[in-house]
């Protein structure tokens, strides 16, 4: 219901192309919120809208859609081998990384735009600024980016934004099971003759609900009582199940 | 079906954890432990977070047990003082072994340590098993029942503070059930297991208890640890998650009802040396893990 009424707020717009302050690209997503419930197994969210001139036109423009999560800092360690067996040894610490991170466009951004734009406006896991503590070896920034990779919480190019007719496109963006919960940014860029000429910002709000979110924030904000609970539980759960599977 | 772990924070398939909850309970029937030692790893295996899998392991193995040791204080098997003495230890070490975890945690050591915990302690105590059930059946083979003492005077005996343990029919210091309380209440909050299979055997051959008592009061330390363990563990590490620990309860409960009934048409040293060679093999998995070169050389971690 909420889509077709952003559909139909999306088309009114389309259908005013005589305004001269109409912006040239217009964007929506198809939810701004992603629940994560007891049942969540990830999600998936449609980025669709259109631009104001013909994509097909020469020069070509193309469209980025690049969305990023939460910043998170993490410990990256390389297993070292000690008497024989596998240690976790030196490390390196990126105090800020975003916590999901999706690129997609209608080609390789590196065909789109020169590297100072992709620097700018962070297009690419070469261009995302990973400030990093410790170790300063690069293979510690290659391992986080294939280990963000291997999880799906960072991806390129996994869905291809597509174009239908001349004016409308769309991408999909997976959020894989593991996701934070958090506000996410949604940046949408029309970039033509190796610029970016217009870009729109969304956002996103993935939120834990229901049973998952109480028991995460219970355990999180009061977890003496939230261990009392679990013990209890437990307690509970095993009587419960002796007294059901007692055989007579 | 897939379940969202609150704590774990990740989407797992509820019939899988139903499954190993079951299997492990059954097993626990059948060798009369509470298969703490076969499920943390398990979990671990199953890629769930070492932290969580060790908390909930401890959560589920109090629910477990619970039944057990009513079903036992009911028939008069549980001797309270020798009980309480343990726990007393059991406390100390629990609540010195969560403090030990979050230090690992910190360090980033938590999977190699934890693996390495099992490795040694389970290579230990099934070795013992193993040997101890093989010898006893070639004996019963050879037909010469030895007479055994109800329990040998060692140096341990000499200890002061005795205490007389009526149900035990013991006099004995109270610093070596301390000390074992102790210990495996450190074990027991590391690796996230009630530690009966290792607790039952100190009881028999170290203090010289009466088999009759020694389950009973053994799972009146393990509900109690375990307890403690589930309480710090949420409390100061945050990594007890009800999720799993219910739906693992859920298929342990009916699991272990399955292995009970068929454990009662073993033998005794049979089902011992089996359940030694399980030790033996759930040790062996977990070294050949640690030695083996891993298949990424990096690892990532929250910092924390």
């Amino acid at each position: 219901m909420m889509l077709l009424a952003r559909a139909l707020v999306l088309l009114g717009s389309l259908m005013a192309p005589a305004l001269a302050s109409a912006p040239p690209i217009t964007a929506e997503l198809s939810t701004d919120r992603v629940d994560i419930s007891t049942g969540f197994t990830g999600a998936s969210v449609l980025v669709f809208g259109a631009t104001q001139s013909f994509l097909g036109v020469d020069p070509p423009e193309d469209l980025i859609v690049v969305a990023t999560g939460p910043t998170q800092g993490v410990v990256v360690r390389r297993k070292i081998n000690v008497l024989g067996i596998w240690l976790n040894g030196p490390s390196t610490r990126f105090p800020d990384v975003p916590g999901f991170y999706a690129l997609t466009a209608t080609r390789r951004v590196w065909e789109i735009l020169p590297e100072e734009e992709r620097r700018q406006y962070r297009l690419g896991f070469d261009n995302l600024r990973l400030r990093s503590e410790g170790n300063s070896n690069p293979a510690f920034r290659a391992a986080l980016l294939e280990l963000k990779q291997s999880g799906g919480r960072w991806h390129e190019y996994a869905a291809p934004v597509s174009r239908a007719g001349e004016r409308l496109f769309s991408a999909r963006i997976a959020f894989p099971a593991t996701v934070q919960a958090g506000d996410y940014q949604i940046e949408v860029l029309l970039a033509r003759e190796n610029r970016v000429i217009a870009r729109q910002e969304l956002s996103l709000r993935v939120e834990r609900v229901g049973t998952a979110a109480d028991i995460a924030s219970l355990a999180r904000g009061q977890p003496l009582l939230y261990g009392v609970l679990c013990v209890v539980l437990a307690v509970l759960a095993g009587w419960l199940g002796s007294v059901l599977f007692r055989r007579n | 079906m897939q379940v969202y772990l609150p704590i774990a924070e990740m989407s797992v398939d509820a019939l899988l954890l139903l499954g190993i909850g079951f299997g492990v309970g059954w097993l626990s029937g059948l060798f009369g432990v509470g298969g703490g030692f076969l499920l943390t790893p398990l979990l671990m295996l199953i890629g769930i977070p070492s932290a969580v899998a060790v908390a909930s392991g401890a959560n589920q193995t109090l629910g477990a047990s619970i039944s057990g040791l009513v079903a036992q204080w009911r028939r008069g098997n549980v001797d309270w003082r020798m009980g309480l003495t343990l726990f007393a230890g059991g406390l100390l070490g629990s609540a010195l072994g969560v403090q030990i975890f979050a230090l690992l945690k910190r360090w980033g050591q938590v999977d190699v340590a934890v693996s390495l915990f099992y490795v040694v302690i389970l290579g230990i105590v099934g070795a013992l098993m193993v040997r101890e059930s093989v010898s006893a059946l070639l004996r019963r083979r050879r037909g010469a029942a030895p007479r055994r003492k109800l329990h040998e005077h060692t140096w341990l005996h000499g200890l002061p503070f005795k205490l007389r343990f009526r149900d035990s029919r013991l006099y004995i210091s109270v610093i070596p059930p301390l000390a074992i309380g102790f210990g495996i209440g450190i074990l027991s909050a590391i690796m996230g297991v009630g530690g009966g299979f290792m607790l039952v055997p100190a009881m028999i051959y170290i203090l010289g208890m009466p088999t009759a008592i020694v389950i009973g009061t053994s799972l009146f330390q393990v509900v109690f640890v375990s307890a403690n363990v589930t309480l710090l563990q949420a409390w100061q590490v945050g990594s007890v998650d009800i999720v799993l620990t219910m739906l693992l309860l859920a298929g342990g409960v009916a699991g272990a009802q399955f292995g009970a009934a068929m454990g009662t048409k073993l033998r005794g040293e049979e089902t011992r040396a089996l359940l030694g060679l399980l030790v033996l093999s759930v040790a062996f998995g977990l070294a050949w893990n640690l030695l083996q070169t891993p298949s990424r050389a990096f690892t990532l971690g929250p910092i924390s």
